[in-house]
């Protein structure tokens, strides 16, 4: 099973990346591609993956290439994205997620995320240009991938 | 021992949201002589965001403000905009609300029970180290958090940000079989609940009993959760428009928050004040888990919401199992709700406390101002209130300890940090 993720918030601007992605590769891919939009806490996310043979999570990131950079990471046992292990009162971070999902067997065969540097996160809807145009190579790149 | 009577106790891990915020605890003299903490924005940007919009649109758009629990800001708005125009819905479709709200907080309060508040108490510095050691105690808290995703995925369509909320009901009634499917997973999880409920019992809890007032919704029969008047353990007993009469949001100084007061009071909301105000309204079978848990008739110690949050759970399960049951689609399933300008006042009780909602129409329908009140803005001064009380007779104990125990003491409210987005902060490390 493929399941593509994409994560983000409509009403803050670039954040909408991994949301945009999804619905183009859900408009591509093949039938059996499960593609879902997810733009809540990322313990949600252990359900999502559960048992997929390769995962994609698509997410807009903040950085520092600018605008647009696509930043692909596989996530293997051998790589961890940074995250404070108490930095939020309120929900676990994507790399709490991660590391949960390690300690207790349910991470997909393979994890891909894809994040989708953002410049605007501020209250509204729309993404930047170069932002709108990263969206659609990550999304083409992504419906190859699977067979699309 | 080291004593240190002055210091600077700081959670940078709290200020998570765009570099700005986390606590700061100062002490001179064996004194606190300073508390700030800001951890939390203001959704009002969403309210500038709303000015302008139809008067349809605010349970879309305001579900987007928390990621944690979108059905309360969906119901808060709702409510507001139907008293706007008049329009009573009917029982059914209230009994439809009810159901994905206990959706909300099974999902909500299992999340923060077992992956954020527990750790503190069993000491660990988080829930992925606490699983490593109590693996199958997690995998009961992701389930019990999964069939309350279950429930706001079958009757609003998504889990998250469910799109099948709509001003004066719901798009689509879910019909009987689909939510009869539902009873199984959710007679699992109340049993997941009760055992929750035994697991928090037997942690150690720090004596710190303060003197409250406790603000919470109170309806006629129901343990609060849709609707209800504002009532206080001060004496308080108000209709939902009156609120704004009573609190006022200030700004303070030291932070982009704004704190919000009862008559220039400082109050509390959330489980806590649901639970000592409205205990009565809870079924005789959650009364005595209750008991058997060791809570009684008032609890004062804000370290023991961690109890109230798995009984509240516990309430949650067993509401849902009785409106499975009783459950009528709605035909149809929304009341047209025409626009009528004027004012409407909505109050619902999220996870974490009262949320409530004021728009204010237009002739045309359109939303003119919006106002939003949510839980966290309301507990703020409590909170640093509780901190500065907490860390005074404990500064005997060594700063890293004394920081971990000022976060639990926060973790107490389960407030809301800014979780409208969620993006990444890219650093990624080889191991």
């Amino acid at each position: 099973m493929i399941v593509v993720i994409g994560v983000g918030n409509d009403f803050r601007r670039d954040d909408a990346a991994g949301l945009e992605v999804a619905r183009r590769v859900r408009a591509a891919a093949p039938a059996g591609v499960q593609v879902l939009e997810h733009d809540g806490e990322p313990a949600g996310l252990l359900d999502v993956w559960d048992g997929a043979d390769i995962a994609y999570v698509v997410d807009a990131v903040r950085g520092t290439d600018g605008p647009g950079s696509v930043h692909r990471v596989e996530v293997g046992s051998d790589f961890r994205l940074h995250w404070e292990p108490r930095d939020s009162t309120h929900a676990l971070s994507f790399g709490e997620a991660v590391a949960l999902g390690r300690v207790l067997g349910r991470l997909p065969s393979r994890l891909v995320l894809v994040g989708v540097e953002g410049g605007d996160f501020a209250t509204g809807q729309g993404l930047g240009p170069e932002v709108a145009a990263a969206v659609g190579a990550v999304a083409d790149e992504i419906v190859r991938e699977v067979g699309g | 021992m080291t004593h240190r009577s002055d210091r600077t106790l700081r959670v940078k891990a709290l200020a998570r949201v765009e570099g700005e915020g986390g606590m700061l605890v100062r002490t001179r003299a064996g004194r606190v002589e300073e508390v700030r903490l800001d951890i939390y924005e203001p959704p009002r940007f969403f309210e500038a965001f709303l000015q302008g919009r139809r008067h349809t649109e605010p349970p879309d758009i305001t579900a987007r403000i928390c990621g944690i629990c979108p059905i309360a800001y969906q119901m808060s708005s709702c409510n507001a905009i139907e008293a706007a125009c008049g329009v009573e819905v009917p029982q059914v479709v209230r009994n439809l609300r009810r159901l994905i709200y206990c959706g909300e907080w099974i999902e909500s309060h299992a999340l923060h029970i077992y992956l954020l508040h527990a750790p503190d108490f069993l000491g660990y510095d988080g829930a992925v180290e606490m699983a490593a050691d109590h693996r199958e105690v997690v995998q009961r808290g992701l389930r019990l958090k999964k069939t309350g995703n279950d429930i706001m995925e079958v009757i609003g369509g998504r889990a998250i940000h469910p799109i099948n909320v709509r001003v004066g009901g719901f798009y689509r009634a879910p019909s009987r079989r689909e939510l009869t499917n539902l009873v199984p997973r959710v007679e699992q999880a109340r049993d997941a609940a009760l055992d929750t409920l035994s697991w928090v019992a037997g942690f150690d809890y720090p004596d710190f009993e303060q003197d409250y007032e406790f603000v919470a919704l109170r309806h006629p029969a129901d343990y609060p959760i849709t609707e209800g008047r504002i009532v206080s353990s001060g004496g308080l007993d108000i209709p939902v428009p009156e609120f704004e009469d009573h609190v006022v949001e200030e700004h303070v100084p030291h932070s982009t928050a704004l704190h919000a007061r009862l008559d220039g009071r400082r109050y509390m909301t959330g489980p806590m004040a649901r639970y000592n105000l409205n205990a009565d309204r809870l079924p005789a079978s959650v009364r005595a888990a209750a008991a058997d848990a060791g809570l009684g008739p008032r609890e004062s110690n804000p370290f023991r919401s961690i109890l109230v949050r798995a009984l509240e759970t516990l309430y949650a399960c067993e509401e849902s199992l009785r409106l499975l049951d009783a459950y009528e689609p709605p035909d149809p399933p929304a009341v047209d709700v025409p626009a009528v300008p004027g004012t409407g006042h909505g109050a619902t009780e999220a996870p974490r406390g009262v949320l409530y909602h004021r728009y204010d129409l237009g002739e045309d329908g359109i939303i003119r101002t919006a106002k939003i009140v949510p839980p966290t803005s309301q507990n703020q001064a409590q909170i640093e209130d509780d901190l500065r009380r907490f860390v005074e007779p404990r500064l005997d104990l060594e700063t890293d300890e004394l920081t971990h125990r000022c976060e639990q003491a926060i973790r107490n409210y389960d407030p809301c940090i800014s979780c409208s987005t969620h993006f990444l902060d890219l650093r990624v490390e080889e191991a």
